[in-house]
């Protein structure tokens, strides 16, 4: 099952953040190359988040002892301890992270589809609204799941629905809307529906 | 320039900020704002009588406001931080300096109760705390759909060196700031400028520098 938690714009190489999927908490990193990863939010070492980590070419790296680990989660180097080398059970549990049309997708292990394609849309913005998925879509008058659609500010949009809990979820906007004004006034738009969302309107 | 200054303030921080990043000279003295209170004392009060920090002073000119200290620093070392670029550019500048009043009533307010115990209602500083990330996000989103990359213009200016640091430090008053991915790769600008300086709990971006040399 794929959750998408990110617009791929929004997560360039060098960046760490944590993100929710399927009740899990994980750091979401991209490499030096461009390679996407999802991981446990947790160093094996002390347990810190390794979302407050940083990104060191292909290398994520703890900030608490700069543990670093490697593309499959293996640890490559102990700072405290240069000359050793880290043995293979040292390891951060791995999700899977894939992309397509413009979001970044995750799962706790391979599925057998590959992530929901959206087609070819522009990416506006994630927001994070403090009420159940169910809610909020229904309020904006969009129809589908994981991936809904509808009109909003007058413009087609595509909305990648990341449930973070019973009562909040992020939105992943995708539209066709090129122009400025109009991106703006979608950009505007969404606000109002979180407020209204987050005042408990249900729909009508 | 003297900074009457406290490491762990955001409001002297911006000032220390925007001194290293115009190359400002200035010259600062520490005051013990905790525990020993030493802004409350008779001695500050003859500088400050509001009993506030920063304050600024230079032959005789004090100021005690951090937005008009940063435009008199700005002033004086980088013109071109003061955004006069054009009447929109000033006027959001303006704006902008005027909000980050607001992130010290809300955020500020919940990051000195939870470190330091000073009272407020904490329900309220993190709600107002929310309500202010969530204008600098979508000011952000709009700024980039017309292709600026801060928050007054395409450049850095005043208005993102006075939100900054409390948009960073929201997380010592109880407030997250993971879902703003606008304001993370905006913060992540202004760590990257040149002659960026840290405060604690803002750090600078470790992977801008090299892998330490094996001993």
């Amino acid at each position: 099952m794929w959750t998408p938690v990110a617009l791929s714009r929004d997560v360039p190489p060098l960046v760490v953040l944590p993100v929710v999927a399927g009740g899990r908490e994980l750091a979401l990193w991209r490499s030096a190359s461009g390679r996407i990863a999802a991981w446990a939010d947790r160093c094996p070492h002390r347990g810190m988040r390794l979302s407050h980590g940083f990104v060191r070419g292909e290398a994520l790296s703890c900030i608490y002892h700069g543990w670093s680990y490697g593309a499959a989660g293996n640890c490559l180097r102990i700072p405290a301890h240069p000359d050793l080398e880290p043995p293979e059970t040292i390891r951060v549990a791995v999700h899977v992270a894939a992309e397509a049309g413009g979001l970044i997708w995750v799962a706790p292990s391979a599925p057998e589809a590959p992530p929901p394609d959206p087609g070819a849309l522009q990416p506006l913005r994630s927001l994070t609204v403090e009420a159940g998925t169910a809610a909020v879509l229904s309020l904006a008058g969009l129809a589908g799941d994981t991936l809904a659609r509808g009109h909003l500010a007058g413009v087609e949009v595509t909305v990648a629905v990341q449930p973070i809990g019973p009562a909040r979820c992020a939105l992943h906007v995708l539209t066709g809307a090129a122009g400025a004004a109009e991106r703006i006034a979608l950009s505007r738009e969404l606000d109002a529906l979180r407020r209204r969302a987050e005042a408990g309107e249900m729909a009508a | 320039m003297i900074l009457y200054d406290y490491v762990l303030s955001p409001d002297c921080y911006k000032v220390r900020l925007l001194a290293a990043l115009t190359g400002a000279k200035i010259t600062l003295r520490a005051v013990d704002f905790h525990p020993g209170a030493e802004h409350r004392k008779p001695e500050f009060l003859k500088i400050n009588p509001a009993g506030t920090i920063p304050v600024m002073e230079e032959d005789g000119l004090v100021l005690t406001d951090s937005s008009a200290i940063l435009t008199y620093v700005a002033a004086k070392a980088g013109p071109e931080w003061l955004g006069d670029d054009d009447a929109r550019m000033r006027a959001r500048v303006a704006q902008w300096l005027a909000f980050a009043q607001r992130l010290s009533a809300s955020i500020g307010k919940a990051r000195t109760h939870d470190m330091l115990q000073k009272p407020a209602d904490i329900d309220a500083c993190r709600a107002g705390g929310i309500q202010c990330l969530r204008e600098i996000e979508a000011a952000l989103v709009e700024q980039d759909i017309l292709g600026a990359r801060f928050l007054a213009g395409d450049r850095p200016t005043l208005a993102d060196i006075a939100c900054f640091p409390h948009s960073m430090l929201a997380p010592d008053g109880g407030i997250s700031v993971d879902a703003y991915p606008a304001i993370r790769l905006w913060t992540r600008r202004i760590r990257a400028l040149p002659g960026f300086v840290e405060m604690p709990g803002i750090h600078r971006l470790h992977d801008l520098k090299p892998e330490p040399a094996k001993a």
